[in-house]
């Protein structure tokens, strides 16, 4: 097969003045190849760009200088380390980024059904991506091109890689790259507007929903209406008549049954919630690029839904709906379709977070002044030593804990003592109470 | 055994269909048609891998040989999973219309699936056409599969009808492709089978002011290699 670079080849660091050896061909994009290669017994990965790509983004270069010497908004970006280049060519180039493990598989991966997280791990995911767009919003960038192709995960714990980098530009620079089909803001689809941070945060809010409802939000009743999906269809429905599978206001793009499946199974099973922020993310949100969901609140809805889950006795993990428990309604295992039993809850705030067997809060959920910490766990649900019927919440803190039982009487929780799981009981953690809900 | 993590079930897509019109005339006998079988071989893997990384279709394959008369070389559309490449050999004329004709008949309305992505057709010839061409093309743009679908001419060596593959093209932005040598007809066979596919499916990240008039966006084809002397036909 022919390749831009060949086994063995070397190429070299602009930075560093490193040699990286070329080892394995990894895959190809529109853009360019990219490559695992090495230097000094250490892998790298190596992206390197087709001559008339090149010859097209003619900003590439200053536009990867910049990004290498700003660094990586945080660790879970794939960032491009230093240009290579070869010797006797001039205007080939590349860049280093770092290896992207095994373990990490990618969105498509998930949209098939070849990884399977937990929603555990699937929400621990998504909130990884918020906070790293945050982190990279925060930064004054724009990164352009949010797509199934450019997210990878790992499905037993969340954590999250974001590669190809190489598009990201100062919010409002004039880029080469618009997008990626089924994932650009209507704005981009019909050419009214260029890519900015508001445009990225309409592609977060596509990814989001892909990655939690398997299904675009945009894909209803018109889509199943159009027989050949070519170009035009796609500028209709994602550009000039976009509009919402769920919009509140208007059911005439609603999912079909037998071939939206995913959208209609997913949204039941979620909180209202979350159904409540993809509603304002593809209504209003979608034509307002005032409207478009952050990623704080991203973050915020996003723990919320991780703390919301429970076990039901066959071990599938469901969603807590304090709006569905509220009106009455008997929910019931999306797996074995056994009544659900609630097990005990601390409602914090106007957050509720499930006590399971194996729940643990963190700074986030007990200190006022750490939100979205998830440093070191602050307690965690434990067993009885004597009587395994017996649950309770242990302090990890280094503070005692102040409880009022439901007699009024107070007693203090010293660090490594629990309190029972008992209705009614409420918590100071010190600048936050909680209560406990049975 | 594994508890199910999570309900339902992959992300919906719809087929593509892909069909190969591959010229087996006498002339392509020789290096030439088994240069184009090799490319083809060559092509399965990456076009694979392709398929797999597209959570928005689902590509099924089929093959149309022409030389005196068009018959199907794979008949059934076949799973790209599945998809295996028995070698053409070549003998006869040029009946390219006829292929054309042929693909025409599976694209009616009442051999497609309600819900398709734009089909793909990539022909490869290396010279002309001995038949009517022009009412094999007509009675391919007469089905609307026909006039929705991607079309992509690859020629082999000097004396192709570039002309008459444009017209099979019928997109002024996509040129036809000339192969003058083994390499290229790799490169172009392979960009065919993967570029081409995906962009039917997925359009990857859409390039600044690309304007594009086609069904979708053809990325931009691969460059040809420096030619050698003992390497031209």
């Amino acid at each position: 097969m022919s390749t831009l670079l060949q086994n063995n080849q070397i190429i070299n660091g602009e930075l560093t003045q490193q040699s990286y050896s070329i080892d394995t061909f990894l895959g190809a994009g529109t853009q360019g190849e990219v490559y695992r290669a090495q230097a000094n017994g250490r892998d790298v990965a190596v992206k390197w760009y087709f001559p008339h790509y090149i010859q097209n983004d003619l900003q590439l270069r200053q536009r990867l200088e910049n990004a290498i010497r700003k660094g990586s908004p945080d660790n879970n970006f794939l960032w491009p380390l230093e240009l290579v280049t070869q010797q006797n060519n001039n205007t080939g180039f590349g860049y280093v980024m770092p290896l992207r493990p095994n373990n990490f598989k990618s969105i498509v991966d998930l949209m098939r059904r070849r990884a399977e997280p937990s929603f555990h791990a699937l929400i621990s995911a998504c909130l990884a991506l918020s906070e790293s767009f945050l982190q990279l919003h925060a930064k004054g960038l724009c990164y352009r091109d949010i797509n199934f192709n450019n997210v990878f995960f790992d499905p037993n714990t969340g954590e999250i890689l974001i590669c190809d980098n190489d598009n990201v530009d100062v919010n409002g620079a004039t880029g080469a790259i618009n997008g990626t089909p089924r994932f650009m803001a209507p704005e981009l689809v019909r050419g009214d507007a260029p890519p900015n941070t508001e445009s990225d945060l309409f592609s977060l809010s596509i990814l989001l929903f892909y990655m939690l409802m398997l299904h675009h939000p945009l894909e209803g009743k018109r889509e199943a209406s159009i027989r050949c999906f070519d170009q035009s269809a796609m500028n209709k429905l994602y550009g000039t008549e976009p509009l919402f599978i769920f919009d509140p206001q208007d059911n005439s793009n609603a999912p079909v049954v037998g071939l939206h499946d995913n959208a209609l199974v997913y949204w039941a099973l979620y909180p209202q919630f979350l159904r409540d922020v993809f509603t304002r993310a593809f209504t209003t949100g979608i034509e307002d690029q005032h409207g478009r969901i952050r990623e704080n609140e991203w973050r915020v809805i996003l723990i919320n839904l991780r703390d919301s889950i429970f076990y039901c006795r066959c071990g599938g993990q469901n969603f807590y709906d304090s709006d569905s428990v509220k009106n009455g309604e008997n929910q019931k295992c999306w797996a074995c379709n056994h009544p659900l039993v609630y097990p005990p809850r601390l409602r914090i705030n106007n957050a509720v977070v499930m006590l399971n067997h194996d729940t643990k809060l963190y700074p986030h959920h007990t200190d006022r002044s750490q939100k979205f910490s998830f440093a070191t766990p602050q307690a965690a649900v434990i067993r009885h030593p004597q009587d395994p019927n017996r649950w309770g919440l242990q302090n990890l803190s280094t503070n005692a804990w102040t409880i009022t039982l439901p007699d009024n009487s107070v007693k203090t929780v010293e660090p490594q003592r629990s309190v029972n799981l008992t209705a009614g009981i409420s918590i100071n953690f010190g600048n936050t109470v909680a209560e406990i809900r049975v | 055994m594994e508890i199910i993590k999570r309900p339902g079930g992959a992300m919906a897509n719809r087929p593509l269909h892909f069909f190969w019109l591959a010229d087996c005339s006498g002339s392509m006998y020789g290096e030439k048609i088994e240069q184009l079988n090799y490319a083809i071989r060559n092509a399965i893997k990456p076009m694979q891998d392709v398929a797999a990384d597209n959570p928005n279709a689902q590509v099924m394959v089929r093959a149309v040989k022409f030389s005196t008369g068009a018959q199907w070389h794979i008949a059934t559309a076949t799973p790209v999973e599945e998809f295996k490449w028995d070698n053409l050999t070549s003998n006869g004329v040029t009946d390219m219309g006829l292929a054309l004709q042929l693909v025409a008949e599976q694209l009616d309305v009442s051999q497609m699936p309600e819900r398709c992505l734009p089909p793909v057709l990539v022909l490869v010839s290396d010279g002309q056409p001995t038949d009517d061409f022009n009412a094999g093309l007509a009675a391919l743009m007469s089905k609307p599969w026909g006039k929705k679908s991607v079309r992509i001419g690859i020629g082999i060596g000097q004396d192709v009808d570039l002309e008459v593959l444009q017209k099979f093209i019928g997109n002024p932005e996509v040129k036809p492709l000339q192969a003058n040598n083994a390499e290229d007809l790799v490169k172009y066979i392979r960009w065919a089978s993967t570029v081409v596919l995906q962009a039917a499916s997925a359009p990857a990240s859409q390039v600044k002011d690309q304007v594009s008039t086609g069904v979708v966006p053809i990325p931009q084809a691969p460059v040809a290699s420096d030619v050698e002397a003992d390497d031209v036909w």
